[in-house]
C-alpha cells in the first residue's frame, strides 16, 4: 500500500494530474516543467513550496480596528442629541454603514483569495488552505467581520502544511471560530458545547468515537476563550476558565483546551478521520479500509506532520491509479481558478467572478454550514452544469452579449445582498476573453487534427477520446481554412462545454 | 464560411446529423427521449418499498408555488389591525387609516393596494395565517432567510433547504424540473443532498449560450454541443435503432433501448453525461413551452407579474413541476415606507390576482397552492425616518382552488411584545408541515426532521 510509483511510469499526464490535485492545474509549460523534474523532485517541489513563503499581501483594509472605540464614538455622537429619534437614526446609519462596508470587504476578500490562487507560485499551499477552510468551515454570515475572516484564512495558510495539532490549537484560538461556534459565550457556570461538539464530531474524531460526556467535559476545558475587540485579537481570560478536574476520553485531570486536543490526537481514530478526508479531497472518494490503515499509520508515525503525509500520498501508485486520474469533479473554485490558469488569462471581472461563485454553489468565506461543502456529485445539477458551460464562454469566447446581461440582471435582483456594498477595491482589469493567438500557431491553424490535439493537450493533458475528438474535428470541418480566432474560440467553448472538462 | 449542410461534408457526418436531428432536435418529441426513463423505472421499484417516494405525473399532480417577499415585509401594514389603539399609537405616521383598509372583519383589514387579493379572499380562495414566526427570532436578513429556507431552529445551522429535503426524500428519480426557481440563482430552499431542480430568470437563458451563429439556423457549435452532451450508449443505441429502419425510434421503442439502469453510485463521468443530457432535455422542454404558450389573461406590469406569468405558462405547458419558487424584493423599508410599501402591495396584489385568473382560465387553479413568506415582519413602532426596522412575526398568505379560506391562527398582541416585536403564535414549520401533508401528501416529519403540529389549510 502507498508504494512509490516506479520512476519509469512517470510521464507528462501524471505530472498534469499532480498539478491538478496538488494545485489548480496550469498551462502546458508548467506541466512540462514539473514532468522534467521527475516524480520525487516534482512532489517535493510542490509539498515544500518555494524556499520562502510567498508574501501574502492582504487587502488594504485587512488590519485590526478598534471595534469598541467605533461603537463608543457612535454612542458619543448619539449622546449629543436629546431627541430619541435622532439618536436612533445615528445608530441606524452607523449600522448600515458597517453592513455596507462588511459586504464589500467580504466580496473583496473572496476575489483577493481567488486572485492569489490564480497567480501563486505555491499552489499546494492555497489548495491546502481551501481544504482547511472547508474542514473548519466558518461563515462570515455569523462572524460579520471581514478582517476576522482574513485572519482565519491567514491562520489556515500559516499552519496548512505543518503539524495538524498546532493547527487545531490555533483554530481554537481563532477569533472567527470563537464567534462562529459560540466559544466566547462559554463560561464555567454555563459551558457552551457547540465548539467542543464540532471539534470532536467534525474537526478531529468523527461521530461514534466520543461520548456525550466527553463533549460536556471538554466544553468546560474550553472556557476562558475570549476576544479583545480593541485589537481584534484572541484574549485568554484566566478568571473565566474552569480550572476544575475533567474526565475526557478516558483521561482525568485539570485539562485546558490544548490538553483536550492532545488527548484527541492520541486516539488513532483522529488520524484515520483526517487522513480519510485528505485522501477524499486530493485523490478519490471511498478509500479502501486497508489503504486507510496505511494512511493512518503514516500520519501517526510522522506525528501528525502534514508534509511527510502529503509527500507519501502524491508519490504513491494509488494516487496515479486509473480510478483517481480524471475522476474528480472540479469544485467551483477549482473550475474557476484552473480555467484561468490553463488559458493564462485573468478572470472575466470581479463582478462576474463573485456571481459565478454564487451560481456554481461555492462562495469562499461562506460555506453552507459548519459541515462545509458536500462536494463531488453535489456540485452538479442541471442548472449548475449549464452555468459552467455558459461561464466557459466568458473565459474564451466573448465577454459581452446576452449572458453578461443576464448576469447583470441577476446581480441586481440579489438586492440587499450584493449591490448595497461599496464597489470592489481589489484591482482587477476587465481583461476580455483569453488571448488565443498566444497559444495557437500557424501550423495548428492549418491542420485541424493538430489544433484539436494541441488544445486537448492544454485542456485535458491527454488527447480527447475518439468520439469527442471526432466531434471536434467534425465541427472544424464546417469551418473555413485556415482556422481563424473566432473558430478557435468556438472550439474551445465547445471543448469546455462537455462532461470531461468538469473532471480533473 | 460554408454552411454545414453543404454537399462536401463527409458522409459519416451527414449520417450522424440525420440521426441527431430526428432524435434530439427534431419535433416536440425531442424531449420524450428521456434520461429519466430508467430513473422512472427505478422510482417505480422504490415506490413499492417506500410510500414517501412520489413521481411527478405531470398533468394532475398538485403544484406548490412559494413566493418570497425578500427584505422583511411589514406584516402590520399588510394585514392591518385597524381597530387596535396600540396600532395607531405605535404608528402615528405610518398607520393606515381605518377608512382606507379593506376590511375582513371589524378588527382586521388588508392594505388598500391589495384589492385583487381581497376579492379572492371574498371568493374563498385565500387564507391568511396570522402571527407566523419562530422562537428566538433573528433580525439579520441573511440569517433569518436561511432559517426560513432551511426550516431550522434559530440556533441551528442546516445546509439543506426544506424543499431540497422534500426533493431528496420524496421525489427521487423525478425529472429535474420537479423544482423550478425563477431567478438567476437557486434559492437555498432548494439546496439538497442530491441537487435537483432548475432555475432561470428568463427561459431563453436556460440554454447553452454560444456565439457561433449561422444565419437563421442553429450554428455548428450548438449541433456538436448536443452530440457531445449525451451518454455514449444512448447515441449508440439510437444509431443502431435508426440504422435498423425503425423510423419511430424516438418514441416508444427507445424506452427499451435505453432501459439498462446505471449502477447506483456510478462513475462521475457517467453522472455528468446523464446530467448534461438532463440539462439539454429540460432546456428544450422549457424553451418549447415558452415558445408555444402565452398567458391567458393580461398581467399588470412589474417583475413579480413577469415571474408569475412565466410560472403560469410552465404550468399550462405541462412541465412536470411540483414546486415553483418566485421572489419579490424591496421590502426592507427603513425609510419613507408609505409610498414604497404601497407600490409593493400593489405589485403583489395585482400579480396574484392575475395569476389566479390565469390559472382559472387554464382550468388549473385547483391544482395550485401558493404560499407567501418573508424572513421577518417589522417593528411595531415606526422609526424616525418614516419607516420600520427589522421585526419578527408576520402573516403568510395561502392561495389556491382548494385552500381553506379565511383567517388562521391567532392575531398577535400589539401590547405584549418581546423586545418591541410581535410574538409569533404559529411556527412557520407548522405551515410547512401542513403544506407537505395536506397538499403534497408526504410525511412532513421525513422532510422537516421533526413533527410540527399542522394547521387545517385545506
Amino acid at each position: 500500500m502507498l508504494n512509490p510509483l516506479p520512476p519509469d511510469r512517470w510521464d507528462r499526464a501524471k505530472a498534469a494530474h499532480l498539478l491538478n490535485r496538488a494545485g489548480f492545474g496550469g498551462p502546458p509549460g508548467q506541466v512540462d516543467a514539473l514532468h522534467k523534474l521527475g516524480l520525487a523532485s516534482a512532489v517535493r517541489s510542490l509539498v515544500e513550496g518555494p524556499a520562502q513563503m510567498e508574501p501574502a499581501i492582504p487587502p488594504a483594509w485587512a488590519k485590526p480596528q478598534d471595534l469598541a472605540a467605533r461603537r463608543e464614538m457612535v454612542q458619543d455622537m448619539a449622546a449629543l442629541t436629546a431627541n430619541q429619534n435622532e439618536r436612533q437614526q445615528i445608530q441606524r446609519d452607523f449600522g448600515k454603514k458597517m453592513r455596507r462596508e462588511e459586504i464589500g470587504q467580504v466580496r473583496d476578500l473572496g476575489i483577493w483569495w481567488l486572485e492569489r490562487m490564480r497567480t501563486t507560485r505555491d499552489p499546494l499551499l492555497e489548495k491546502l488552505t481551501l481544504f482547511w477552510h472547508g474542514h473548519f468551515a466558518t461563515s462570515v454570515q455569523k462572524v460579520r467581520n471581514a478582517y476576522w475572516m482574513w485572519l482565519q484564512n491567514d491562520t489556515f495558510r500559516r499552519n496548512a502544511r505543518g503539524h495538524f495539532g498546532a493547527l487545531v490549537k490555533a483554530v481554537s484560538r481563532d477569533p472567527a471560530m470563537i464567534i462562529w461556534l459560540d466559544l466566547r459565550e462559554s463560561r464555567p457556570s454555563h459551558p457552551n458545547e457547540n465548539f467542543a461538539r464540532e471539534l470532536m464530531e467534525l474537526f478531529t474524531l468523527g461521530e461514534g468515537h466520543y461520548t456525550e460526556k466527553d463533549v460536556t467535559e471538554s466544553a468546560r476545558a474550553f472556557t476562558g476563550y475570549r476576544l479583545n475587540p480593541r485589537e481584534q485579537t484572541f484574549r485568554w481570560a484566566a478568571f473565566e476558565h474552569d480550572k476544575g478536574e475533567k474526565e475526557v476520553l478516558g483521561g482525568r485531570g485539570n485539562f485546558d483546551g490544548d490538553a483536550v486536543i492532545d488527548l484527541i490526537l492520541a486516539k488513532p481514530e483522529c488520524a484515520r478521520f483526517i487522513t480519510k478526508k485528505i485522501w477524499e479531497f486530493f485523490v478519490a472518494e471511498n478509500p479502501e479500509p486497508k489503504l486507510l490503515d496505511t494512511l493512518t499509520e503514516t500520519f501517526r508515525l510522522c506525528d501528525y506532520e502534514m508534509r511527510p503525509l502529503l509527500m507519501r500520498i502524491f508519490a504513491s501508485e494509488e494516487f496515479y491509479a486509473a480510478n483517481a486520474v480524471g475522476t474528480q469533479i472540479k469544485s467551483p473554485i477549482h473550475w474557476l481558478v484552473s480555467t484561468a490558469r490553463t488559458f493564462e488569462t485573468d478572470y472575466p471581472s470581479p463582478f462576474v467572478l463573485y456571481f459565478a461563485m454564487r451560481q456554481l454553489g461555492q462562495i469562499v468565506f461562506n460555506p453552507p454550514s459548519v459541515k462545509g461543502w458536500d462536494g463531488g456529485k453535489a456540485w452538479i445539477s442541471t442548472s449548475t452544469l449549464l452555468a459552467r458551460y455558459n461561464l466557459a464562454g466568458l473565459f474564451v469566447e466573448t465577454q459581452t452579449g446576452p449572458l453578461l446581461e443576464g448576469i447583470q440582471r441577476a446581480v441586481r435582483d440579489l438586492g440587499f445582498d450584493a449591490m448595497d456594498a461599496e464597489p470592489p477595491s481589489v484591482h482587477m482589469p476587465d481583461a476580455g476573453p483569453a488571448n488565443v493567438a498566444k497559444f495557437v500557431s500557424a501550423e495548428m491553424r492549418a491542420d485541424p487534427a493538430r489544433l484539436v490535439d494541441g488544445l486537448a493537450r492544454r485542456i485535458f493533458a491527454v488527447p480527447a477520446p475518439g468520439r469527442e475528438r471526432q466531434a471536434f474535428l467534425d465541427f472544424l470541418a464546417t469551418k473555413p481554412m485556415p482556422i481563424d480566432d473566432a473558430t478557435v474560440r468556438s472550439l474551445l467553448h465547445l471543448m469546455m462545454s462537455t462532461p470531461r472538462f468538469q473532471l480533473c | 464560411m460554408h454552411d454545414h449542410e453543404s454537399t462536401d461534408t463527409p458522409r459519416t457526418l451527414q449520417t450522424r446529423r440525420a440521426f441527431l436531428r430526428t432524435s434530439l432536435l427534431g419535433a416536440a418529441a425531442a424531449w420524450t427521449l428521456p434520461a429519466f426513463i430508467d430513473k422512472t423505472f427505478l422510482t417505480l421499484n422504490a415506490m413499492a418499498a417506500d410510500s414517501a417516494i412520489q413521481v411527478a405525473t405531470g398533468k394532475d399532480s398538485p403544484i406548490l408555488v412559494v413566493l418570497q417577499l425578500a427584505g422583511g415585509n411589514d406584516g402590520l401594514n399588510t394585514l392591518v389591525p385597524f381597530a387596535d389603539d396600540a396600532y395607531r399609537k405605535a404608528r402615528p405616521l405610518l398607520g393606515i387609516p381605518a377608512d382606507r383598509v379593506l376590511k375582513l372583519n371589524d378588527s382586521l383589514g388588508l392594505h388598500p393596494a391589495l384589492a385583487p387579493l381581497k376579492a379572492l379572499y371574498d371568493k374563498g380562495r385565500v387564507g391568511i395565517i396570522q402571527g407566523v414566526g419562530y422562537p428566538n427570532p433573528n433580525r439579520s436578513h441573511f440569517r433569518s432567510t436561511e432559517i426560513w429556507q432551511t426550516a431550522s431552529d434559530a440556533k441551528e445551522n442546516r445546509g439543506y433547504g426544506w424543499l431540497g429535503s422534500y426533493f431528496d426524500n420524496c421525489c427521487a428519480g423525478a425529472d429535474p424540473t420537479v423544482g423550478v426557481a425563477i431567478g438567476g440563482i437557486a434559492p437555498q430552499a432548494f439546496a439538497a443532498k442530491q441537487p435537483t431542480g432548475i432555475n432561470f430568470a428568463r427561459p431563453e437563458q436556460f440554454r447553452w449560450i454560444n456565439y457561433d451563429k449561422a444565419k437563421g439556423r442553429m450554428g455548428a457549435s450548438e449541433y456538436f454541443f448536443r452530440e457531445l452532451n449525451q451518454p455514449g450508449e444512448i447515441a449508440a443505441d439510437l444509431a443502431s435503432m435508426l440504422g435498423g429502419g425503425d423510423a419511430a425510434g424516438e418514441a416508444g421503442g427507445s424506452v427499451q433501448a435505453i432501459g439498462g439502469a446505471p449502477a447506483p453510485g456510478g462513475s462521475a463521468f457517467d453522472f455528468l453525461e446523464r446530467t448534461a443530457l438532463d440539462a439539454q432535455v429540460s432546456s428544450d422542454k422549457v424553451l418549447a413551452i415558452a415558445r408555444r404558450t402565452k398567458p391567458l389573461v393580461a398581467y399588470p406590469p412589474g417583475r413579480l407579474s413577469e415571474s408569475l406569468s412565466l410560472v403560469g405558462r410552465m404550468i399550462a405547458g405541462g412541465l412536470p413541476t411540483r414546486v415553483y419558487y418566485v421572489s419579490l424584493g424591496g421590502f426592507d423599508t427603513h425609510q419613507n415606507q408609505t409610498p414604497a410599501h404601497e407600490r409593493l402591495m400593489g405589485e403583489l396584489g395585482g400579480a396574484l390576482g392575475a395569476f389566479a385568473a390565469d390559472l382559472e382560465a387554464q382550468g388549473n387553479f385547483d391544482r395550485v397552492m401558493l404560499i407567501t413568506f418573508s424572513e421577518f415582519g417589522r417593528r411595531v413602532a415606526q422609526n424616525a425616518s418614516g419607516g420600520t426596522d427589522h421585526g419578527a412575526a408576520a402573516p403568510m398568505f395561502v392561495m389556491g382552488g382548494h385552500v381553506k379560506a379565511g383567517l388562521h391562527g391567532k392575531a398577535p398582541s400589539l401590547t405584549q411584545l418581546f423586545q418591541g416585536d410581535l410574538m409569533h403564535s404559529t411556527d412557520f414549520r407548522s405551515v410547512y408541515a401542513s403544506v407537505l401533508e395536506q397538499w403534497l401528501h408526504v410525511p412532513s416529519e421525513t422532510v422537516l426532521g421533526r413533527k410540527f403540529s399542522p394547521l387545517a389549510l385545506i
